[in-house]
């Protein structure tokens, strides 16, 4: 009796959980599935007839298309770029002694810690001054100061739960420490390198700052056209869904394809 | 005959100056765009119904002349930043958007150029250009700066008193309030009452809060932002008064009037729940629409109401100028497409299409204010306001944000109307001395 | 033992990272750093001069930035907590025994927050709280609370969005450190005592502290960045009652156009943060 209540209780509680978890996304996708005049009835309507017009404007009207691309060149890039730097030093902090190692460790995850508007300002300024304003290869560039730091802290904790005496044999025979590290060691840190690339693949995609202040046209991203559909003359709040729900799906699909390692991800392997 | 002759040897003689064969009569886009067709001019846009107006008719002007025209549009509040940034950045765009308080800034950062420039070269300056037939006030306080004029009168408002007739006459009134008094003490307790209010007066703290909020209580009561010397007026008593009787109007207004943005007001009129508000000409079309309106057979349109200063509508718009950073094609284009934007021939069209010219001939017609019924409370507003409404001095942008900061939390109940103004005052004065206008390196202009 | 190897081999491996985040990293800090002892507006490029300390100076007397600081540590003190009881609940729910599919399910539902982009879940707020058309008080059965245009409410609503964005977190953190609990150890505490809280207290909560010592230094440093959410949601009003500590820069950097100023204000930001991250990760981890 007490353990069958304490079982419907269990449900019921898990129920709650996921509704909370998932209602705002439901929202977000039948809100772009209404007119404007839809959208603004109060109280709001659960029923009613969808249209996919919102999407259609959004889409192509709007060029909100060429940004969802832009997001994702700049977010594959700059993984790429993360893990060409970061996998290699992750390494040396895990297996090479060297002084002012700690030091340098701490440095690189500070930089995970530094609020963005911190370097938008200066960044802004150099771009400028460089002819770098909207192009992709500055948001690139600046996205490396979370995306490094992510890399580095996953991986360097992967490589070192990797036994010594593995390479020991390699090692003896003369290979370099490279090698060793592509050879020996990369495939058995798979695992945390891809958690570490999805994880800088969606913080590059969600990004809002920098997209709003270093591009404009060309090098747009999808959050920041979301954001300009914000006028305060009129707000097409389905429009605005449609965007929203376009650029979160490939986020969630991501997420839920590394929903084991995302605990670990986010806490940068803080806990095992 | 002789006169003839005289008249056709000066066009003459100014064409082979300006080194281009153009002849007044048969002066047109199509032939002043020659040389530069295939040039692409970048422009900022806004999401307002003036620029949908005119983006509908862009076609025709590309198929003429040639010229292609890239719209980059952004919200209002967006567009300040992203043109002092391309500016900055020596970007791509070759046409300013100026709202009226940020000329004084472009034009001291000589990011814009004076049509000077451009109206002394006939071969690409439009005949019937005929710049006194844009109202004066409007060219004066949207396109000029320190007696130059940099930009011709684009997306164009006033402030007018929307009102829901129906509900007006149920409450008893034939008319709307003539001055703000009456609109707070007689109308505001007849019209606030089952969940609706007598008035919205958008005032987040954005823009919308300096321009229509906190600037509009100041100017009808005497009130302004500086005194002769530049130094803050906002406590004087008649600021104060204005922005007391703002705390008072309060009660006839819905909760949470500081997150009212403009589309928050006009939907509340749209939908019925509020009689009556002030707002720019521009939203003429969304409150008469079926679409976006439920009472669009009752809106009617005045003047705004007058203080014991007079009548001192809001006063805001848009001009559009040749940027200084296009390259010669670049700009010729540029000019050509503002004077084809603005032209008295295209002036119709664009009112119809759901735009507000500036243009004094288009509203010649008396048969226009049946279809437009904002048109006789326009020409009225237009005909004597301030230009200074929000000094349009460069360093606006820094003291805009002193005042949506501080009119908000003065809104709120955070501080007294005078604390709010000794804040806004110093700091303000902090700006001007930083800008050097109290040592006499800059003029006293706004 | 840890491979010996020359000072060349360790550059290779370490340079190229330690060099590209110098340039993305250290470079702006640097050029921050000089703008701030600058007289520099972005509108008047042609007045730039050299004011010493003077932006400095301005920041450290300016209560408005204190308060926007103050509004931003108020912000942490109430959500971290709530996220940390809702966590942790959740967390001992999903521990339960049995139910397996179910939890399955309610796990994957717990990461979609989280991965959530910060600026859309501002515009949803907007949507889902909007007094008149808004779900969230036709939920709380035809409620007519202004939420966007109370400061209280608003700054309510932030918390809100702030706990259903990371208390999923929270609570899978929380929940891997129960999972690490033996079993047996479990077991044995259970039959000495029928209280839930004695378990928690005595045997789970040693394994649950590096988790929560992650939890705080993150959503410490996250407090601090954060701007995409709110930006989209109230831009920090109404008033002022929502502008944390990065919108307020941004503000004064690009809608100001002050930007000696705001980089006086950012590199302050900035050395508080060092100094919370210095103390968190020097106090909490030791090892590399």
């Amino acid at each position: 009796m007490n353990t069958s209540r304490s079982l419907l209780w269990q449900i019921v509680l898990i129920l709650v959980i996921i509704a909370v978890c998932v209602f705002p996304f439901y929202w977000m996708v039948t809100t772009s599935l209404k007119t404007q005049i839809v959208a603004l009835e109060a109280p709001p309507v659960w029923l009613f007839e969808p249209t996919l017009q919102n999407y259609r404007e959004a889409l192509f009207e709007d060029a909100v298309l060429r940004t969802l691309i832009n997001s994702l060149i700049i977010a594959v890039c700059t993984t790429a770029l993360a893990l060409l730097l970061g996998v290699p030093a992750a390494f040396a902090l895990a297996r090479f002694e060297f002084r002012g190692k700690k030091d340098l460790w701490f440095w690189f995850i500070t930089n995970r810690m530094v609020s963005p508007i911190v370097l938008a300002l200066p960044f802004f300024l150099i771009a400028r001054s460089l002819n770098l304003l909207d192009k992709h290869i500055t948001l690139i560039l600046i996205y490396l100061t979370f995306n490094l730091p992510i890399v580095i802290w996953i991986v360097t904790d992967q490589f070192r739960g990797i036994p010594y005496d593995l390479d020991e044999a390699a090692r003896l025979e003369g290979a370099s420490q490279f090698t060793i590290m592509r050879k020996i060691c990369l495939p058995l840190a798979m695992p945390g390198v891809a958690v570490s690339a999805i994880f800088s693949f969606i913080f590059s995609w969600n990004e809002l700052m920098f997209g709003l202040i270093l591009t404009r046209t060309e090098a747009k991203t999808a959050p920041a056209m979301a954001v300009s559909f914000m006028e305060g003359y009129n707000l097409p709040y389905g429009k605005i869904m449609a965007t929203s729900t376009l650029i979160v799906i490939p986020v969630l699909i991501f997420a839920l394809i590394a929903s084991k390692q995302l605990v670990r991800g986010l806490t940068m392997g803080a806990v095992k | 005959m002789k006169l003839n002759r005289l008249l056709c040897s000066v066009a003459l003689a100014s064409v082979m100056a300006t080194g281009a064969f153009a002849d007044d009569s048969d002066w047109s886009y199509k032939k002043a765009a020659e040389p530069y067709a295939g040039t692409t001019i970048d422009v900022v846009f806004l999401l307002r119904p003036g620029y949908e107006a005119i983006e509908a008719m862009i076609p025709e002007f590309e198929n003429e002349t040639g010229i292609k025209v890239n719209v980059i549009k952004h919200p209002y509040e967006n567009a300040l930043g992203e043109q002092v940034r391309d500016f900055v950045a020596g970007g791509d765009l070759d046409i300013a958007l100026i709202d009226l308080v940020w000329i004084g800034n472009f034009a001291e950062n000589d990011w814009i150029l004076p049509i000077e420039n451009f109206t002394s070269n006939a071969a690409i300056t439009d005949p019937d250009l005929d710049l006194d037939d844009f109202f004066p006030l409007v060219l004066d306080a949207f396109g000029s700066w320190n007696g130059t004029v940099y930009g011709l009168p684009f997306d164009n408002y006033s402030g007018l008193l929307f009102y829901n007739r129906c509900m007006l006459e149920e409450a008893g009134f034939d008319g709307p309030p003539e001055t703000w008094t009456e609109l707070k003490d007689t109308y505001g307790p007849a019209l606030t009452k089952d969940g609706k209010y007598a008035f919205a007066l958008q005032s987040k703290r954005n823009e919308t809060q300096s321009a229509d909020s906190f600037a509009r209580v100041l100017w009808p009561f005497g009130g302004s932002f500086l005194d002769e010397e530049f130094k803050s007026n906002l406590n004087s008593e008649e600021s104060q008064t204005g922005l007391k009787f703002r705390q008072d109007l309060m009660q006839y207004m819905p909760d949470g009037i500081v997150a009212y943005d403009h589309a928050e007001a006009v939907n509340g009129f749209a939908q019925g729940d509020v009689a009556m508000i002030t707002e720019w000409s521009a939203f003429y079309s969304t409150v008469v629409s079926p679409d976006t309106s439920s009472v669009a057979d009752c809106v009617e349109i005045a003047p705004e109401p007058k203080g014991p200063a007079g009548r001192k509508p809001a006063l805001g718009g848009f001009s559009l100028a040749v940027a200084s950073q296009a390259d010669e094609a670049e700009q010729a284009a540029a000019w050509l497409f503002i004077q084809w934007a603005t032209s008295k021939a295209n002036a119709l069209e664009y009112l119809e299409r759901g735009g507000v010219p500036a243009r004094q001939s288009a509203y010649e017609d008396p048969a226009l204010a049946d279809k437009y019924k904002f048109v006789p409370a326009l020409v009225e507003s237009w005909q004597d306001g301030v230009p200074e409404f929000r000094p349009r001095f460069a360093e606006w942008p820094e003291i805009t944000e002193i005042v949506q900061e501080w009119g908000t939390k003065m809104m709120l109940g955070e501080v007294t109307t005078e604390e709010g103004a000794q804040e806004i005052g110093s700091r303000m004065e902090t700006v001007l001395e930083d800008a050097g206008y109290y040592s006499g390196e800059k003029p006293l202009a706004q | 033992m840890r491979a010996q190897v020359s000072r060349r081999t360790i550059f290779a491996f370490i340079g190229p990272a330690v060099f590209g985040l110098a340039i993305v990293g250290i470079a702006p800090l640097l050029y921050a750093g000089w703008t701030s002892l600058h007289f520099f507006n972005l509108t008047k490029l042609k007045r730039i001069k050299f004011i010493g300390l003077e932006n400095y100076w301005s920041v450290l007397t300016d209560e408005v930035f204190w308060q926007a600081m103050g509004r931003t540590f108020f912000l942490l003190c109430t959500a971290l907590p709530l996220q940390i009881a809702l966590g942790l609940g959740i967390a001992l729910i999903l521990h339960k025994p049995g139910l397996g599919l179910l939890k399955t399910l309610a796990r994957l539902s717990l990461v979609l927050p989280m991965a959530t982009t910060y600026a859309v879940v501002g515009l949803l707020g907007q949507v889902m709280f909007n007094q008149k058309f808004g779900v969230v008080n036709q939920l709380m059965g035809g409620a007519n609370v202004n939420w966007i245009g109370d400061p209280t409410n608003a700054f309510a609503m932030i918390i809100f969005w702030d706990v259903w964005q990371w208390t999923p977190f929270v609570a899978l953190v929380l929940l891997a450190g129960l999972t690490m609990v033996p079993g047996e150890v479990e077991e044995a505490a259970r039959l000495e005592t029928k209280s839930w809280w004695v378990v928690l207290r005595h045997v789970q909560l040693p394994f649950l502290l590096p988790g929560l010592v992650a939890v705080l230094i993150l959503r410490t440093a996250d407090t601090l960045k954060l701007f995409d959410m709110v930006f989209t949601l109230t831009r920090g009003g109404p008033g002022s009652s929502t502008e944390f500590i990065s919108l307020m820069i941004q503000r004064v950097g690009f809608r100001g156009f002050d930007q000696g100023l705001a980089s006086a204000q950012a590199i302050i930001l900035l050395i508080i943060t060092i100094v919370l991250a210095q103390i968190y990760i020097r106090v909490f981890y030791k090892e590399v």
